[in-house]
């Protein structure tokens, strides 16, 4: 079951198209990643996702509802946490959680705040002025404030940006849990590949406001054709150059190893011919492609 | 309207005001600085046999009740003006809270530190001039009434300008009800003024209060009805301001709420 369909969304500023008609869903407990470069909208399509940008058309739906009707109904179901948005910052952690918690219909106040203060380790600042933090520390508020109210549908934008690597590794291990535990359907943006590839069920790449491709990050990584072979030569290593003139492959040498760009599929026939022509290595290691380089490749395309 | 999301709201404002010894303060601050200002001039005024203890009441009951104007319009938009600079507009927009919510808090906060101003500077008139506000008994309930949504209708609109063209016009945050003070009266008759600046204030609510004010102390009582038509006004300039702050939200809303931070 779907819990966000988007439809043929397209969003014009000043006659300039900036969203160009996209569309795609996120099922319940899935993890959607959006990636994209600088200016591919990635920003624009969350701000429309939560109804304070107003589409030039197409439309969105949540659990069902229309954002641009229902918008206060589905918000009670749905939270945002950004890096860049920030808190009233004369209040301490406590007093934001506490008002920010009133306004979604909540039961069990103050139990859910002591929760989240404990999910968060927020013990420690719990009293002390959002001012006073560091951006790491505003950072897991801003996560903790997400959460109050149970959502069903959780959009994060750079979550762990700031945040030290421990921290950002506990809240990575934190979302996947509350997808397994609760169901709870993720949308995140993020510019770390790795944290991406690590949560992300599927990832939608943007690129000039149109939808680049849609797929799991392992599928998309096996778009890229090229791989890395890492050979340390020990033997014949003039045999090797004229190897690499005559497949046209092109190599770098760093710290006494080549490293071959190489096409995956003929890998297995070059390492014949390595043995074919008696060259020697010490030590072999090859890197294949993954999600960032497969980002890298539409980055760069965009800018060509 | 959600009790628990206004509720929540007015948490937000009120833990702000506990941590702000500026909002803390501006509260008391002016309405006493303006009450020493006044009430010395005229006590010396008195003194010299130029103006009789009727007309210090006038002036007096004029600087008390210009309160509830200003502090209806200063909530509002001073309130919209820390959410910027808090960055804290997206934050809240993201959650149920629908703006007219958001803008229902603001007013009946405007009410509330009206009133504690209100009583605080009355308070100051008697315990420094022996002048009581309070004697001109119940009327006071539907002058303030008129007075605040007079200040409400300046917030609103302040606010939907600040929120079109952003905080490089924040200063009218706090001058905007001073723009329009010339023509209310507070101070003196409109009787005073040009005949041209007597139709203006003709179209401006809060000049019958101060005039019913006026002529209340001097000994003429003014039927409660005869506010009727200034409240009405007053009523309509509510609708039209609101109806224009809704369309600036809406029309920042095409842009992005994110572009006015």
């Amino acid at each position: 079951m779907s819990v966000l369909e988007v439809n043929n969304l397209t969003k014009t500023f000043k006659q300039s198209p900036i969203i160009k008609g996209i569309s795609f869903d996120v099922a319940e407990g899935e993890i959607l990643g959006i990636l994209g470069p600088n200016g591919a909208g990635k920003t624009t399509t969350l701000q429309m996702l939560l109804g304070i940008l107003t589409p030039t058309s197409g439309s969105i739906k949540i659990f069902g509802q229309d954002i641009a009707t229902h918008k206060s109904e589905i918000l009670e179901s749905v939270n945002f946490s950004s890096t860049y948005v920030d808190m009233p910052w004369r209040l301490s952690v406590k007093e934001n959680l506490t008002w920010s918690s009133y306004l979604y219909q909540i039961t069990d106040r103050k139990k859910r705040l002591k929760q989240v203060m404990e999910l968060f380790r927020l013990e420690k600042i719990w009293n002390m002025p959002v001012a006073s933090l560091s951006a790491g520390q505003k950072t897991r508020v801003n996560l903790a404030r997400s959460m109050v109210n149970y959502p069903r549908l959780l959009l994060l934008d750079e979550p762990t940006a700031s945040l030290d690597p421990e921290v950002a590794s506990y809240m990575r291990e934190f979302f996947a849990k509350q997808r397994a535990t609760y169901n709870k359907s993720i949308i995140l943006t993020s510019h770390n590949m790795a944290e991406v590839e690590e949560l992300c069920d599927r990832v939608l790449i943007l690129k000039d406001g149109l939808i680049f491709d849609i797929d799991t990050p392992a599928n998309l990584a096996k778009k890229i054709e090229d791989c890395y072979l890492n050979l340390r030569i020990t033997k014949n290593d003039s045999k090797l150059d004229e190897l690499l003139r005559r497949r046209k492959l092109t190599s770098t040498v760093l710290d006494g190893v080549t490293r071959i760009e190489i096409k995956e599929k003929i890998l297995p026939l070059f390492l014949y011919e390595l043995t074919k022509l008696n060259i020697q290595y010490s030590e072999i290691n090859i890197d294949k492609p993954n999600l960032e380089d497969y980002f890298m490749k539409v980055a760069k395309e965009k800018t060509v | 309207m959600k009790f628990h999301r206004l509720w929540g709201l007015f948490l937000r404002y009120y833990y702000n005001l506990l941590r702000s010894y500026d909002r803390l303060t501006d509260m008391f601050f002016w309405p006493v600085v303006d009450l020493l200002m006044w009430g010395l001039t005229s006590q010396y005024l008195v003194k010299t046999g130029a103006l009789n203890n009727t007309i210090v009441l006038a002036l007096l009951g004029g600087i008390i009740l210009w309160i509830f104007p200003w502090r209806g319009q200063y909530e509002i938009t001073v309130s919209l003006l820390e959410d910027l600079w808090n960055r804290n507009l997206v934050n809240l927009f993201t959650t149920p809270v629908k703006f007219i919510e958001w803008i229902t808090t603001l007013m009946l906060i405007g009410i509330l530190k009206a009133a504690v101003s209100f009583a605080f500077a009355s308070a100051v008139a008697i315990a420094l001039y022996q002048t009581n506000i309070y004697t001109l008994g119940i009327k006071l309930l539907p002058w303030a009434g008129i007075l605040i949504i007079f200040g409400w209708v300046f917030g609103l609109l302040v606010s939907g300008i600040i929120m079109r063209y952003g905080t490089k016009i924040q200063t009218l945050a706090w001058t905007a009800i001073h723009l329009i003070s010339p023509f209310v009266g507070v101070y003196y008759s409109i009787s005073t003024l040009p005949s041209w600046a007597q139709t203006i204030a003709t179209y401006v609510p809060a000049s019958y209060v101060f005039e019913a004010m006026r002529s209340e102390i001097a000994g003429n009582p003014v039927p409660l009805n005869a506010l009727l038509p200034p409240f009405l006004l007053c009523v309509a300039y509510l609708l039209i301001a609101l109806y224009l702050l809704i369309s600036s939200y809406n029309h920042i809303l095409k842009r992005g709420l994110i572009s006015v931070e």
